[in-house]
C-alpha cells in the first residue's frame, strides 16, 4: 500500500505527465528548432554582417545594415506597398470571405459545387496563379476582352503596366488564390452557430441582413481573428505571385518587402543587407499580429 | 585440395570482377545549363556525343531556369557542392562575386594545354577573363536585330528600311495599317528593354565610348547616353512599341509576333531553334535587319555578346575531365557544327563550318549582316548581363520609368552612373580582361 501510494503520488504523476507531453512534443520542437528557429537566428546574425553569401569571411558591421535600411528610400517604398497590399488582401479575404461563407452555409442549390470552385485556387501552386493572372491582365487579356464584350471597354486598362493599378490588381489575384481557405474557416465557424438563433430571429421579424449582422458576425468574431492572422501573414510574406508577374515593377509599383529582400540579398549577392530586410519584415509581421491579437483580446473581454 | 583450388578460382574471379567493375566505374559530371528550351537541348546531344567517345564518363545535363541560377547555384557553390560545370554571366560585373569568392576554377592552364587561344576572339576573351586568367569559355555568340514578318511587309509594300527616315516611315505605315504595336517589346519583363538600351547606347556612344565607361574613366552621364535614352523615350511616346509596352510580357509578345499580330520585334537568334521546331518551314516567312543609323554621323555597329560563359566549379573533383568536356563542346569541329545546326553560333571562326552546316536561313542571314558591318566595330548586345546585378536592377527600374515618362533621360543616366560608381567602390567590377602570356 505504501509502495503503491509512493508510485502514484501527485508529484510523480505530474512529472510523468510532463515527461509524456515532452516525449510527444519533442519531435515537433526539434523540427521547429532545426528548420525554423535556428535559421531565423542565423539570418539575424547575417544581418549584422556585410557578406556576399559567397566568401568565407564576413565583415562584422553591427547594426550598420539596419542604419542603412532606415535611410533606404526603396525599403520604405516597399514597406508602404506591403502595407497597402496586405490591407487590400485582408479586407477582401475577411469581408468577402465572411459574406460568401454565410451564403454558402445556407442550403442553396449547387453549394458543394461552389465551395469546390472557391477552394480550387487554394491548392494551386502560386506560380500557376501568377501565370493565369498575368495572362488575364495582359492589355488584350481576358479581363479587358471581357470588359469590352459587355460594353465596359472604357474601364479596360493595362492593369499590370499602370503604376496605380498594378498593386491592387495583384492583390486581387492573391485574394483569389487564398479566399477559399478563408471561406472554409468561416464555414467551420458557422457550424457552431445554433440554428435556433436564426429561427428565433425570423420569428421576431429579422431580415436576412439583420440576422447576418446581429447573429452571424458576432458569432464569427473568434474565427475572424484566425482568418485575419492567417491572411495577413500570408500577404506579408507573399513572393511568388509578384515575382511571377511583375518582379516588383513597373518601376517599383509592386515592390513589397519580400521581393526587395530577394533582389538585394540573392540577386545582388548582398546577403547581409537582404537579411536585414528579412529581419525587418519578421519584426513588422510579429508586431502587427501582436497588436491585432491584443486588441481582439481586449475587445472580447 | 580441390576445395582449395575452387576457393582460389572463386577469389580470382571475384578479384578480376572487382577490377573490371573499377575499370568501368564512371566519372560523373554534373552540368547546369540555362537558356531557351530549343537552345538548351543541344547540350543533351553534345553530352551524348562526349559519352559515346568517353564511355567512362557519365554527364548529367540539368536545365535550370535563369531565375533560379543565382538562388540555387550560388549557395550550392559556396557550400562546396553544386555542379562541376555551369553556365553563368560574363563581363566585368556579373561573375565578380563568384570569381572573387574563389568558387570557380582557373581555366588558364587548360587554355594553354588545349590551345583555346587560337579560337577565342579577343573581345570574348576580354569578357571571360580578368587579372590575366581565363575563368570561363563563352558558349555562343549572340546578337540582337530587328526580326520582322515578311508577309506583312510584302502585303503593305514595305521594304527593309535603310535609313532612320525609312524606319520612321515604316512604323508610321504599319500604324496606319492597323498594327497598333509595330514593334513588340515585352517591357513588363524588363530585360527586353535592355536590348534596346544596349543597342542605342552603343550606337550613340560608339564601341569605344562604351568601352571607355566599362574599363576606363568614362561615365554613363555623357551626352551620347542621354541622347540614346531620350530616343528610347521618344519612340515609346510615339507609339513605336504600342500603347502599353510596360504591360506586355516577352512571351506574350513573341506569341503575337509568331501569330502575325505584331510585325517587328527586336530580339536575338536564340528564338530561332524553338521557332524552327514549332513553325517548321514557316520560319522562312520571317527575316531580320539591322536598325538603321539614327543620325548622320552614326554607323551600324552590330550588337554582339556571348550568351553566357561555361565555368568549372573550383571544388569539382574532376577538373581535368570538366575542362576536357568544355574543349569537346566548344572547340571540336563536330560539336561546333552540332551547335551551329541547332541555331547556336559557337565562338570563333565559322569559315570551315558554314559549308557543312544546316544553319537556319534566318540565322545565316543575320550572321551575314553582322559580318558585313563588323568592320564598324561591335557593341554590347546585353549591357544588363555584363554590369553588376545591383546596377542591373537600377537600370531595369529606370528603363521602365523612362518608358512610362516618369523619369527624364538625364535622371536615368545619373541613376545608373551612381550605381556604377557605388559598385566600383565596392569592388564589384573586375579589372579589364585578357589572359596573361605566361
Amino acid at each position: 500500500m505504501a509502495a503503491s501510494s509512493r508510485r502514484w503520488s501527485p508529484g510523480r504523476r505530474k512529472r510523468q505527465a510532463w515527461l509524456t507531453a515532452g516525449l510527444f512534443l519533442f519531435p515537433a520542437i526539434a523540427l521547429y528548432l532545426v528548420f525554423a528557429f535556428i535559421p531565423t537566428l542565423e539570418v539575424f546574425e547575417y544581418s549584422l554582417n556585410r557578406w556576399d553569401g559567397i566568401s568565407p569571411d564576413r565583415e562584422w558591421v553591427g547594426l550598420g545594415n539596419y542604419d542603412r535600411l532606415f535611410g533606404d528610400r526603396i525599403f520604405w517604398e516597399a514597406f508602404f506597398n506591403t502595407v497597402e497590399w496586405t490591407a487590400i488582401i485582408v479586407v477582401i479575404n475577411v469581408g468577402l470571405g465572411v459574406v460568401l461563407a454565410a451564403i454558402l452555409a445556407r442550403k442553396i442549390k449547387g453549394r458543394i459545387f461552389f465551395q469546390t470552385c472557391m477552394f480550387i485556387p487554394v491548392i494551386q501552386a502560386p506560380i500557376t496563379t501568377a501565370i493565369i493572372w498575368r495572362w488575364m491582365y495582359q492589355p488584350n487579356g481576358a479581363i479587358n476582352e471581357g470588359l469590352n464584350a459587355i460594353g465596359l471597354g472604357f474601364l479596360a486598362t493595362p492593369w499590370l503596366g499602370d503604376l496605380t493599378t498594378a498593386l491592387p490588381a495583384l492583390a486581387i489575384a492573391h485574394s483569389w488564390s487564398t479566399l477559399g481557405l478563408s471561406i472554409v474557416i468561416f464555414l467551420a465557424g458557422l457550424q457552431a452557430v445554433d440554428d435556433e438563433l436564426y429561427d428565433a430571429a425570423k420569428i421576431d421579424g429579422a431580415t436576412p441582413v439583420q440576422a447576418f449582422w446581429y447573429i452571424t458576425l458576432p458569432a464569427l468574431r473568434p474565427v475572424t481573428a484566425v482568418v485575419f492572422v492567417l491572411t495577413a501573414t500570408a500577404a506579408f510574406k507573399a513572393f511568388d505571385l509578384i515575382w511571377g508577374t511583375t518582379q516588383g515593377g513597373p518601376i517599383r509599383a509592386t515592390e513589397i518587402l519580400a521581393t526587395y529582400m530577394y533582389k538585394r540579398g540573392v540577386l545582388e549577392n548582398n546577403y547581409g543587407y537582404g537579411s536585414a530586410v528579412a529581419v525587418a519584415l519578421l519584426v513588422i509581421v510579429t508586431l502587427a499580429m501582436a497588436v491585432y491579437l491584443y486588441m481582439q483580446a481586449r475587445r472580447d473581454d | 585440395m580441390i576445395k582449395r583450388h575452387i576457393s582460389l578460382v572463386v577469389a580470382a574471379t571475384a578479384l578480376s570482377g572487382t577490377m573490371a567493375i573499377s575499370a568501368l566505374a564512371q566519372t560523373e559530371i554534373e552540368i547546369w545549363v540555362g537558356g531557351e528550351p530549343g537552345t538548351a537541348n543541344v547540350y543533351d546531344d553534345l553530352a551524348a556525343a562526349y559519352m559515346a567517345a568517353n564511355p567512362d564518363v557519365q554527364i548529367n545535363v540539368t536545365k535550370v531556369g535563369s531565375d533560379l541560377f543565382n538562388p540555387v547555384l550560388v549557395p550550392s557553390l559556396s557550400g562546396g557542392e553544386g555542379p562541376d560545370v555551369f553556365m553563368y554571366g560574363t563581363g566585368p560585373g556579373q561573375p565578380a562575386a563568384i570569381i572573387n569568392g574563389g568558387l570557380v576554377a582557373d581555366l588558364t592552364p587548360y587554355y594553354r594545354q588545349y590551345g583555346w587561344d587560337a579560337m577565342i576572339p579577343e573581345s570574348i576573351e576580354n569578357t571571360t577573363s580578368s587579372d590575366g586568367r581565363l575563368w570561363a569559355v563563352g558558349n555562343e555568340v549572340e546578337n540582337t536585330a530587328m526580326f520582322y514578318n515578311r508577309a506583312i511587309f510584302d502585303e503593305l509594300g514595305l521594304d527593309v528600311p535603310e535609313t532612320w527616315a525609312d524606319f520612321e516611315a515604316t512604323v508610321e505605315a504599319l500604324i496606319e495599317a492597323g498594327y497598333d504595336t509595330p514593334i513588340g517589346l515585352g517591357a513588363a519583363d524588363r530585360w527586353p528593354i535592355s536590348h534596346w538600351q544596349s543597342m542605342l547606347f552603343g550606337r550613340f556612344a560608339s564601341p569605344a565610348g562604351v568601352e571607355d565607361v566599362m574599363f576606363g574613366d568614362g561615365a554613363w552621364t555623357e551626352a551620347a547616353f542621354v541622347d540614346a535614352s531620350a530616343l528610347l523615350q521618344q519612340m515609346t511616346e510615339e507609339g513605336y512599341f504600342g500603347p502599353n509596352p510596360v504591360a506586355n510580357g516577352y512571351a506574350e509578345i513573341m506569341d503575337s509576333f509568331w501569330a502575325g499580330d505584331i510585325p517587328m520585334t527586336f530580339t536575338g537568334p536564340w528564338i530561332v531553334p524553338g521557332a524552327v521546331q514549332s513553325l517548321g518551314d514557316g520560319i522562312a516567312d520571317y527575316g531580320t535587319f539591322q536598325v538603321p543609323p539614327m543620325a548622320d554621323d552614326q554607323a551600324i555597329h552590330p550588337t554582339e555578346d556571348i550568351g553566357s560563359g561555361f565555368y568549372v566549379n573550383a571544388n569539382s573533383e574532376h577538373l581535368d575531365v570538366s575542362a576536357d568536356i568544355l574543349d569537346f563542346f566548344f572547340f571540336n569541329n563536330d560539336s561546333r557544327l552540332m551547335l551551329l545546326n541547332n541555331g547556336t553560333i559557337p565562338i570563333g571562326s565559322l569559315t570551315e563550318l558554314l559549308p557543312d552546316s544546316t544553319l537556319p536561313a534566318i540565322t545565316a542571314d543575320l550572321r551575314a549582316q553582322i559580318d558585313s558591318h563588323r568592320p564598324n566595330g561591335t557593341i554590347h548586345a546585353f549591357l544588363d548581363t555584363v554590369t553588376p546585378a545591383s546596377m542591373t536592377n537600377v537600370t531595369y527600374d529606370g528603363l521602365q520609368a523612362l518608358m512610362l515618362g516618369v523619369m527624364t533621360p538625364e535622371q536615368f543616366v545619373e541613376a545608373i552612373q551612381a550605381e556604377w560608381e557605388a559598385a566600383k567602390a565596392d569592388g564589384a567590377i573586375l579589372m579589364p580582361g585578357g589572359v596573361a602570356d605566361n
